[in-house]
């Protein structure tokens, strides 16, 4: 985000601090990990349509996409995206609709 | 954007959709090239009723946009104009990723059955190799595919 310019009037009101109660204890157990989205290597796709495809699907800059798709290349595989089971599950779908070899999996 | 290309590359092209069309609707779910096309979801074999969920819910999106792509790429042959000995078509956005689709399809179909390997060395093939044609295609797709995505990230 920029820094914005606005200048505060002096009428503004002051926020009062949030009252911050214990914090929660959260039982972290496998169901909360995200399920995530992996592309494999095969020896077809382009290195560089792997790398257009990662930008357009999830808006990933250049160099970020390079980075995943070098690592498919080379190690085989690379998590490309993480989230809830149904963002997995469309993240899968649209993989596969251009073309790449991905899967989901949940981490346990 | 606008492709250039050879009348030959042209017959190539238009006989894609057709070739594809068979192997899209092929219901021959052990067919490694329709394995290629359509794959798991899931890798882990006991989440075999979650795969099934999603292929059910999928499946048809996936396939009715191959086919729309086969659709967009005929049409826009068909559009085809000569220039100096070659034909130019101009492609919208979406016809221009629907070529990408169908070029990359092709490739991974052809590359599937050909089980071509990621150091496959172009230069040395064997013209009396009965698959010769199939590479020489299988190269020219690539270099196809290559230009275009080459053009779009500019």
């Amino acid at each position: 985000m920029s820094e914005g310019s606005v200048t505060r009037g002096s009428a503004a009101p002051v926020e009062a601090p949030v009252e911050v109660g214990e914090p929660e204890v959260v039982d972290v157990t496998a169901t909360d990990k995200p399920w995530i989205v992996i592309v494999w290597n095969d020896p077809v796709n382009l290195i560089v349509y792997v790398c257009y495809v990662l930008q357009k699907l999830f808006g990933y800059g250049r160099n970020k996409a390079m980075r995943l798709t070098m690592q498919v290349h080379h190690e085989g595989k690379a998590v490309v995206s993480s989230g809830t089971r149904e963002k997995a599950e469309s993240d899968v779908a649209r993989l596969h609709a251009h073309g790449l070899w991905a899967t989901m999996e949940h981490p346990s | 954007m606008q492709a250039t290309i050879d009348p030959a590359e042209v017959e190539l092209l238009r006989a894609l959709p057709g070739e594809l069309r068979g192997l899209y609707e092929a219901d021959d779910p052990g067919d490694p090239v329709h394995e290629r096309l359509f794959p798991r979801a899931y890798l882990d074999p006991t989440q075999e009723e979650a795969e099934a969920e999603w292929q059910q819910l999928v499946h048809p999106e996936l396939l009715r946009e191959r086919l729309e792509a086969l659709e967009l790429i005929g049409s826009s042959l068909e559009r085809g104009e000569p220039h100096r000995g070659r034909v130019r078509v101009e492609l919208s956005e979406d016809e221009t990723q629907a070529w990408m689709g169908v070029l990359n399809d092709a490739r991974l179909a052809l590359g599937t059955r050909l089980g071509v390997t990621e150091d496959m060395d172009y230069t040395v093939l064997d013209p009396d190799d009965p698959q010769a044609a199939s590479y020489a295609a299988y190269i020219w797709l690539t270099e196809l595919q290559g230009d275009l995505v080459g053009t779009l990230l500019g």
